[in-house]
Parts: C-alpha cells; sequence; structure tokens
C-alpha cells in the first residue's frame, strides 16, 4: 500500500541570467492499494518520470509525505528505508540499458537471489531453483535463457528479465514507466499480458506511467487513471470512466490524439483538433492548461482550479471551472 | 500530365497515378554467412493521391524497401534483382551522381526515422536549406527560402524562429516538420516518411500526422509512411502493406485489410494492439518473435513459426503474394474464413495462465517456448 499526499519536487537550474526553478510536481496525492493499479498519463515533460524516481527511493522530495505500508519514509533512514523501497520495483523503458551486458543471465538475478536466500535461510541450491521458477514466471524457458548474455535475446525477452529480475526482491509493488514503447510491437502485449497476470495470480501492484491511453487502458483495468499536466494531476478517476467520459479539456485533448482504427471505429463526434507543440508559457496564478485551452474563458487565466469531485462522484476529479463530458473517443464499429 | 506517367512494362496496363513502381525487388546483405535478403521480390505501386502505410516490425526490411526507392541502400547491402521507376526520373536503380541526386530530394522527399540525427548540428535550417538548394542547382535562393517559410507558417510553427534555429533549439515535433519541410521545399511527387511519429508523444504524433495529411491533399503527393503503429496506419493511410521477414505479405486498401485481414500475421497484429474501446479481454498476444536476417526461414514460408494456420505445405514451398480479389494481395495458403478457428486458437494457448494454477504461471504456452528457443 502506498499512500502519497502533496508530493512536490522542484529542480533548480542554473542559467546565465541566474537560477531558473521548474516546478516538476506540484502537489500529487494518490493511493495505490494492495492488488491495485493505478496508470498515470502525460506528455514528455509533465513530471510522470519523476513521480515514478520519487516511489522507488531514487529521488527526493520537497514537501507533502509519502507512506509504504503505512510508514512514513522520510522518518526512517539507513537499512530500514532500504526494506521498504525494496518492496517497490522498477521496469525501466529500456531493456537494453537496464541490464549489464557482461553478465549472464544467471549472475543478474544470481546476486538478488544470493541475498534473499541469506535472509530466508535457504541452501544455495535453491539460487537456481527461484531463478528458473521466475523466469517460467515471465513466461521465458529457464534452461535455454540462464546461460545467455542479454545481447542474445530479443527485446521482448529481455523486458521479462527484467521483470523477473524485479520479482526475486518479493516486492508489493512494481512500477513500470513506458515498458513496452521501444519493444516490438506485435511482443508488447505478450508484456502488459505478463504484468496484468502478475497484478491477478500475486496480488502485486502496479502502477503504470506512459504517454500511451491505449496501453494505461489495458494494464489498468478495475484501476485508477491520473491523467498529469506540468506536475499536476488534473483529472483522476476509474480508468474507463475517464475514458469514456473525461471531463477536463487536456484530457479531451489528448484522448483525441489516440489515433482512429478506420474500419473497425468512427471517429468520436467531438473530437478536438491536435494541439501545437508543449506551450512554455505560464499563467502566473491562473490553471496551467489556460493559455493551450481551446475552451478557456477569461477567468481561467487568473484563477487556480484545484481539484473538485464531478457531479457529486467524488472518484471522478477533475481541475477545472468548466468542465463538460465530450465525446473526443472512438466508437466501435460492429463488424 | 504525361510526364507524369511511369512508364509501363510491356504487357502492363498503364496506370496514370502511378508516381513510384518498385518491381521484383531484392536487396541482399553482405554477412559471415553469405548474402541475405533482407527485401525478397517486393512488388509495391505509389499512386498520387493515395498515402501508403507500410507496417513491419523491426527487421521486416521496411526501411530497407524504402530506402532503395532513392536508391539508398549502402554496402554492405545492395539491390539485387528488380527495379524502382520513379516518376520523372526512369529506374533509379540504374541512376548515379547528378542524375540521382535530382532524384533524392527533389521528385522523392524523404524524411528520415529519428528526424534530429538527419539535421546538421552545426548549421542553422536556413543555412541547410541553402545548402539544399546548392546541390540541386537551384537559381534562386530567395524562392527557396521562401517556399521554406511558407510550409513553416502552414505547419504552425514561426518560421522566422524556425530558420534561425539550430536543431537543438528544437522540439521533437518540430524537426520532425522540419524534415517534412526540407522534404517538400524542392516541389517533390512523392513523400516517404519512416517512422514519423515514434519517439514523439501523443499530442506531436496527432499534430504531425494532421500535417501529413493536408500537405498530401493540397499537393496530391504519392506519400508512404514506414511505421510499426498499426494505429497511425489505420488512421491515415488509403493503401495498407504489411510486410513480415522481408516479404510483402498482404496488401489492399486500408480499411478492407483492418475490416477483414486475410493473412494471419495482419491478423494477429491487429488483435495484439491495446485500444481504448471493446474489450481488453478479447486482445491477444502473438507468440514467438520477429524474425532477423540470420533466423528468417530460407524455405517456406517466413511466418509459419508463429502462425496458428501453419500446415506442412507452409513449410515447403513459400507461398506468393497473389491478387485474390481486385485490388488486394495476400501470400498465404490458409483460409482466413474461418474466424472462429483462427481466433480459438491463441487463446487457448495464451488465456491458459488466467486460471489460476499453482505456480501461477502467466502466459505459458506457446510463448514461453518459441520465444525462448529462439536463436
Amino acid at each position: 500500500m502506498i499512500e502519497a499526499h502533496g508530493i512536490r519536487r522542484t529542480y533548480h537550474r542554473r542559467t546565465l541570467l541566474g537560477r531558473t526553478d521548474v516546478k516538476a510536481l506540484r502537489g500529487v496525492d494518490f493511493e495505490l492499494p494492495n492488488g491495485g493499479a493505478i496508470s498515470f498519463i502525460g506528455e514528455s515533460g509533465c513530471g510522470k518520470t519523476t513521480l515514478g524516481k520519487i516511489l522507488t527511493g531514487l529521488e527526493s522530495y520537497d514537501e507533502g509525505t509519502l507512506m509504504i505500508d503505512g510508514v512514513d519514509v522520510a522518518k526512517t533512514s539507513g537499512k530500514k528505508r532500504a526494506r521498504l523501497f525494496r518492496q517497490v520495483q522498477m521496469i525501466h523503458q529500456d531493456p537494453y540499458s537496464a541490464l549489464n551486458p557482461t553478465r549472464t543471465i544467471r549472475q543478474i538475478l544470481g546476486d538478488p537471489l544470493a541475498m534473499r536466500a541469506s535472509e530466508l535461510g535457504k541452501p544455495k541450491s535453491w539460487i537456481d531453483e527461484r531463478a528458473a521458477e521466475l523466469l517460467n514466471l515471465v513466461g521465458l524457458d529457464a534452461e535455454g535463457v540462464l546461460p545467455k548474455y542479454p545481447h542474445a535475446l530479443s527485446g521482448g525477452q529481455r523486458q521479462r528479465i527484467v521483470i523477473a529480475r524485479a520479482l526475486t526482491v518479493d516486492p508489493e509493488v512494481l512500477i513500470a514507466d513506458e515498458c513496452v514503447s521501444m519493444i516490438d510491437v506485435s511482443m508488447r502485449l505478450g508484456i502488459l499480458k505478463l504484468l496484468r497476470d502478475l497484478r491477478a495470480d500475486l496480488g502485486i501492484s502496479l502502477m503504470f506511467i506512459t504517454h500511451d491511453v491505449a496501453t494505461a487502458r489495458y494494464i489498468g483495468d478495475g484501476g485508477e487513471l491520473h491523467v498529469i499536466y506540468r506536475g499536476e494531476v488534473i483529472e483522476r478517476g476509474p480508468t474507463d470512466q475517464v475514458i469514456t467520459e473525461p471531463v477536463h479539456p487536456y484530457t479531451q485533448c489528448l484522448l483525441s490524439a489516440v489515433p482512429v482504427m478506420h474500419g473497425l471505429e468512427e471517429s468520436g463526434s467531438d473530437r478536438l483538433v491536435p494541439l501545437a507543440t508543449l506551450d512554455e508559457r505560464v499563467a502566473a496564478d491562473g490553471c496551467l492548461f489556460a493559455p493551450r485551452c481551446p475552451f478557456a474563458q477569461a477567468n481561467c487565466s487568473t484563477e487556480h482550479p484545484t481539484l473538485m469531485s464531478y457531479a457529486g462522484d467524488d472518484g471522478h476529479r477533475h481541475a477545472c471551472f468548466y468542465p463538460e463530458p465530450r465525446r473526443v473517443v472512438a466508437t466501435e464499429l460492429a463488424v | 500530365m504525361v510526364d507524369l506517367i511511369v512508364r509501363p512494362r510491356a504487357g502492363e496496363t498503364i496506370d496514370t497515378d502511378a508516381a513510384v513502381r518498385i518491381r521484383d525487388l531484392t536487396v541482399v546483405y553482405k554477412t559471415a554467412a553469405g548474402e541475405l535478403p533482407a527485401v525478397s521480390h517486393a512488388n509495391l505501386t505509389l499512386r498520387a493521391g493515395e498515402i501508403t502505410g507500410l507496417v513491419g516490425e523491426s527487421g521486416s526490411g521496411k526501411s530497407t524497401l524504402a530506402l532503395s526507392i532513392l536508391n539508398g541502400v549502402r554496402a554492405p547491402g545492395r539491390i539485387s534483382t528488380g527495379s524502382v521507376d520513379v516518376v520523372n526520373a526512369g529506374d533509379v536503380t540504374t541512376l548515379a551522381g547528378a542524375e540521382l541526386r535530382q532524384v533524392r530530394g527533389g521528385t522523392v522527399g524523404y524524411v528520415f526515422q529519428a528526424s534530429q540525427n538527419s539535421l546538421n548540428p552545426l548549421k542553422t535550417i536556413g543555412k541547410q536549406l541553402l545548402d539544399l538548394g546548392r546541390s540541386h542547382g537551384v537559381a534562386d535562393p530567395k524562392s527557396l527560402i521562401r517556399r521554406a517559410r511558407e510550409l513553416a507558417e502552414q505547419m504552425g510553427m514561426d518560421a522566422d524562429r524556425v530558420i534561425m534555429s539550430h536543431q537543438h533549439e528544437l522540439s521533437g515535433g518540430m524537426r520532425q516538420r522540419v524534415g517534412i519541410i526540407f522534404a517538400l521545399v524542392l516541389n517533390a511527387k512523392v513523400l516517404i516518411l519512416d517512422e514519423p511519429t515514434t519517439a514523439l508523444d501523443m499530442l506531436s504524433q496527432a499534430a504531425v500526422l494532421e500535417i501529413v495529411r493536408q500537405v498530401h491533399k493540397e499537393r496530391h503527393l504519392a506519400t508512404l509512411i514506414v511505421t510499426h503503429d498499426m494505429g497511425v496506419v489505420a488512421e491515415l493511410a488509403d493503401r495498407l502493406a504489411v510486410m513480415y521477414g522481408g516479404r510483402l505479405v498482404e496488401d489492399g486498401p486500408a480499411l478492407d485489410v483492418l475490416r477483414q485481414p486475410e493473412h494471419p500475421y495482419t491478423a494477429a497484429l491487429i488483435r495484439a494492439m491495446p485500444r481504448i474501446v471493446g474489450d481488453t479481454a478479447s486482445a491477444r498476444a502473438l507468440p514467438g518473435r520477429p524474425p532477423d536476417l540470420m533466423t528468417v526461414p530460407r524455405r517456406g514460408c517466413v511466418f509459419r513459426d508463429r502462425c496458428p494456420l501453419a500446415m506442412p505445405k507452409c513449410a515447403d514451398t513459400e507461398p506468393q503474394l497473389v491478387e485474390w480479389m481486385p485490388g488486394r494481395h495476400r501470400a498465404c495458403y490458409a483460409d482466413l474464413s474461418d474466424v472462429t478457428a483462427f481466433a480459438a486458437q491463441p487463446a487457448t494457448s495464451v488465456g491458459a495462465a488466467a486460471q489460476p494454477t499453482a505456480t501461477a504461471t502467466p502466459e505459458a504456452g506457446s510463448d514461453t517456448v518459441t520465444e525462448g528457443a529462439g536463436q
């Protein structure tokens, strides 16, 4: 169980003109229950990767509280903190650089397993048994893969190794940051399905970070979807509800950008035209999205909206003064 | 418009819209194991006013095929058989030097994969435009810059800023648009985009696709989009060609192919896409991995190892790309009309894992075996 409240992170950049602040996260709240799934979607630069790093302890935060299993991580240190963060494992985007090319798969899995064996008081033979068990679990043939080096495997196989390595320490949460974007299309669904099955069979919680709404939907079945814009969550709710009934204009822009499979799907009737590239302008006090928003009103650039519940439904929240459901998502044609 | 016609061979009907005609093209690469084909006996026609989507995974030969339209395959690769006729230029496989240069960037505009790597980091975009003009003997550089500015404005960019910028000062989406400017500024008839949206996020991708749609329509181009993303093609293309293991395996009008794929690979690719509508549980993973130059089968069908409909014949004789219906081609022996048989097979192998087992093995089944056995 992970609880995060008001997580903020600001990066300070030194430039010729002095110091500039980049607000990567501007107060993010969420709860990830045991066995749950949560997806964060947004453009590059929206802070979603920073969030993943904070949750795995690779990055610090300036404000807010982060609780893992009810323990405030800020109040722990040393071994205790390390043990806490071990519950949360990261699956990186690029399986080519996530594995050491000079070590065999047996060595890659062997090190964390040896540590685990001494913790659990298991004999040495357990290491190989467990490695084989994990490889089977991620859908690889253990005998064939163990003696190999990463270069001999395909992208999909490597990503499975990365997942197996994450599982060696029996984590409770897996964080996947764009985990299929570098994998061949025909093998992507296999990886996504593996993560889904790990959640269903082992009760591992998933946090999925992506810019691709369709993969977020596939992974986040029955979970929550958070749409993040420049460090701020601007809409959140049950995955299917946010996708079929988005009320924030930014969410609607993102969903309009999903290609329509002509022939199998029909465009949504309110589909929005694509936005230009990321606008760096900052409305000093107003809504962060106002400079790009096709529906912005006068007060949007002066007042800052915070998350509020939509139509009395506390599960579905948004940060917009003028929320309106629009039909931007394609509908399936009967074949 | 007579000069726009690709000259037909004896026995061929005149296709007045054909801007590029690839016939029986084979491209081989020299490796330690001898010369291996990256593209094998490919036939493809690009027509003016039509967007063709060429879909394939890495190693399918799609980029090599696109490059051969520029006669741009470099050693250790070479075009071993076939011809590529380009409008106004003849067979580019026989061209060299100045003649070939007129095709590259002149008649055929090419937007390269990873556009940031195709721009010179030391020169501003404006200077690179002038270089392009000089190499193509443009007499009036001012009009060239003017055309580039018009294109930039049309794509929603600040033209002054773009012309004065170095490539690192532009975002990914903007660099991709600059690539399109370079491709079109000399009034190309053919536009080729190699993975135009890889590495772009959703909103930039949608913007770039919209631009391609616009310039294609306005200039009546023959456009080829090379991609691994079926969604991009489904959104934009009029015609869909699917490549696997160096072969074109299916080709036809995009709507028809998407609705009723006639090659098991195309069908499996469509089914393996996570989508934002429909039942997520109906998506099916494709077992195995795509072959590369070394692992592609030398005999028989290249897809048979991953095919749910493979039969003994597939191992012996390679199916040829045949026109089974006017306008639609496929290279397969199997009967896909029996959709239930096809859908049931991958469902049992992957779906078996959904049942809780003692050891909980997600995705046991064919994926385990084939993926692990690869190499």
